[in-house]
């Protein structure tokens, strides 16, 4: 009954451990089940994007992998350690190596853009100087093309600018792994599209493998190595963008319309 | 129906105690947040000095012009400094510091918190290598603690300050006079623990506007309600903590 539209990750070499890896994770709110053993593979390198109705999951899906949210049951394993598992002090060493996106970007509004982008730099990297720091903040705005905003404070900035500068914060880090909780939605076509360009061109520029959530289907088709349709708390079907468009079942079609 | 709201009442003493534990267990462990303590604790008092100090003063002031009749029917005008300077340092500067603090710096750590928690700062935190609770709780509840007694004990000299104005309204104190007699009046008995309920009132107020905050239900809604609940919740604990301190100084004999 469930399409497994089984395509191997269009990769020239698939690499040996996946550098995520979900096993039967479940995860309930009192009666309300998100998650029902949901598996996932992330190697390393691949980009892969989750889609799903809005509510179906996502964010708590992509929030249990950094252990914000605990799951019921089940094994996520990030680079070899299990989430559920670690300590606060074991959390904080993954969490470095980590990107993390916020669906509402999450950016301190009780502080400037630059204080913004040092927050993390200085809790996971305490021994940088501060010109090393400063190299590197005008290095992550730059990227995303927003280096005039240094002095600014979040709330003089459009929604758009918001979410680039959470991006910026969440790649200052150089993370080996992103987290993407819908970096595109609420923006124009024209910065949409750039954005979804920077995370290709930052994935191959640091070698990085990702996780990204988004509905927005032009962002999907740039960004996809492959795509897991997150259906009533499973894994429903996954593949590559052309074989899910072209696929004939019903719940898989409603997506790519 | 009333049993509801009891129950309720119940599990809400306990998780305020159960966060209570958390901050006695979390904030005297490395790492600490040195720099955000005085940061918050200059807030604090940067915050609440000017209003702190304008009610003191106006306070001070028709305490002792108010008292002034009483006194004058009895033959006893020469008793009013001695008379205002015990109400003003054993009650009315400390508890009217706590309210004007439960007021404005209860609701801001309330609302602050609460949007912070809506708008998922407090994860992002976390997942930049902080414990939040530690960096937002255990610095603003400390510096609330450290600030509101410098804070009463600046009220309590701004309004003896009013209290002599108000005594040479109509009649006649001299400067020296006027402190000679509080000075008199006032025994370390009666400083001491009106200071030491201060630290008291200042850790409801942090631990009562955290609690709400971190705590904030999802939504705008919430990060309003959090703000207002947390004034009124350390309001009404300023004036228990307040009785409570009364009874264990009679018990003691310090008075
Ligand atoms: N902390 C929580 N407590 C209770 N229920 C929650 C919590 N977080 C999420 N949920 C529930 O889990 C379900 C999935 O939420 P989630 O935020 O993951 O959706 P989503 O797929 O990200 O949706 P969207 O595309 O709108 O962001 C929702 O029904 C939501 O009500
Ligand atoms: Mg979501």
């Amino acid at each position: 009954m469930i399409p497994q539209t089984n395509i191997a990750p269009e990769m020239d070499t698939v690499l040996s451990a996946p550098v995520i890896q979900l096993k039967n994770v479940s995860k309930s709110f009192g009666k309300n089940h998100v998650l029902k053993d949901f598996n996932l593979d992330l190697n390393k390198g691949e980009n892969v994007v989750v889609l799903g109705k809005s509510g179906s999951g996502k964010s708590v899906l992509i929030k249990c992998i950094i252990g914000l949210i605990k799951p019921d049951s089940g094994t996520i394993s990030v680079l070899g350690k299990n989430i559920p598992e670690l300590n606060h002090t074991e959390l904080d060493k993954i969490r470095a190596k980590v990107g993390f996106l916020f669906q509402s970007n999450a950016l301190y509004d009780s502080m400037t853009v630059r204080q913004n982008l040092e927050f993390p730099l200085r809790r996971h990297r305490a021994k940088m100087t501060k010109s090393e720091i400063d190299n590197l903040i005008i290095e992550a705005l730059t990227n995303v093309g927003l280096a005039h905003t240094v002095d600014m404070q979040p709330s003089e900035l459009s929604g758009g600018m918001k979410k680039r500068i959470a991006l910026a914060r969440t790649l200052i880090l150089k993370p080996e792994i992103i987290l993407y909780d819908e970096p595109t939605t609420g923006l124009d076509p024209i910065t949409g599209k750039e954005i979804s360009n920077l995370m290709c061109e930052l994935a191959k520029k640091y070698n990085t493998s990702s996780i990204i959530i988004s509905h927005d289907l032009n962002c999907v088709k740039i960004v996809a190595n492959r795509i897991v349709m997150l259906i009533d708390g499973k894994c429903y079907a996954q593949g590559n963008f052309e074989s899910l468009k072209n696929s004939t079942d019903k719940q898989v079609q409603q997506f790519f319309q | 129906m009333k049993l509801t709201a009891v129950r309720n009442f119940l599990n809400e003493t306990g998780d305020i105690s159960r966060f209570t534990g958390r901050f006695f267990a979390e904030a005297f462990k490395p790492r600490y947040e040195f720099a955000e303590l005085l940061r918050q604790a200059f807030f604090v008092g940067y915050k609440s000095l000017p209003l702190v100090a304008v009610t003191a003063f106006i306070m001070g002031l028709v305490i002792t012009i108010q008292s002034r009749p009483t006194l004058v029917e009895f033959g006893a005008e020469a008793w009013l400094p001695k008379m205002v300077s015990v109400s003003l340092v054993r009650e009315i500067a400390p508890v009217i510091t706590a309210l004007i603090c439960a007021g404005k710096i209860g609701s801001g750590i309330g609302a602050e918190l609460g949007s912070m928690k809506v708008t998922e700062q407090i994860d992002a935190m976390e997942v930049s290598g902080t414990n939040p609770f530690k960096y937002l709780v255990a610095t603003r509840v400390m510096a609330t603690t450290l600030t509101i007694p410098i804070l009463a004990v600046l009220a309590d000299a701004v309004s003896l300050y009013g209290g002599y104005l108000g005594a040479n309204i109509h009649g006649v104190v001299s400067w020296d006079l006027y402190w000679n007699q509080v000075f008199d009046t006032l025994a370390f008995s009666d400083v001491l623990p009106s200071v030491i309920k201060t630290f008291f009132f200042g850790f409801a107020i942090g631990i009562i506007g955290c609690y709400k905050g971190y705590n904030s239900n999802k939504g705008t809604e919430g990060v309003g309600r959090s703000a207002n609940s947390a004034v009124v919740v350390s309001s009404l604990l300023v004036f228990i903590l307040d009785l409570l301190a009364v009874q264990i100084i009679d018990i003691l004999r310090l008075t």
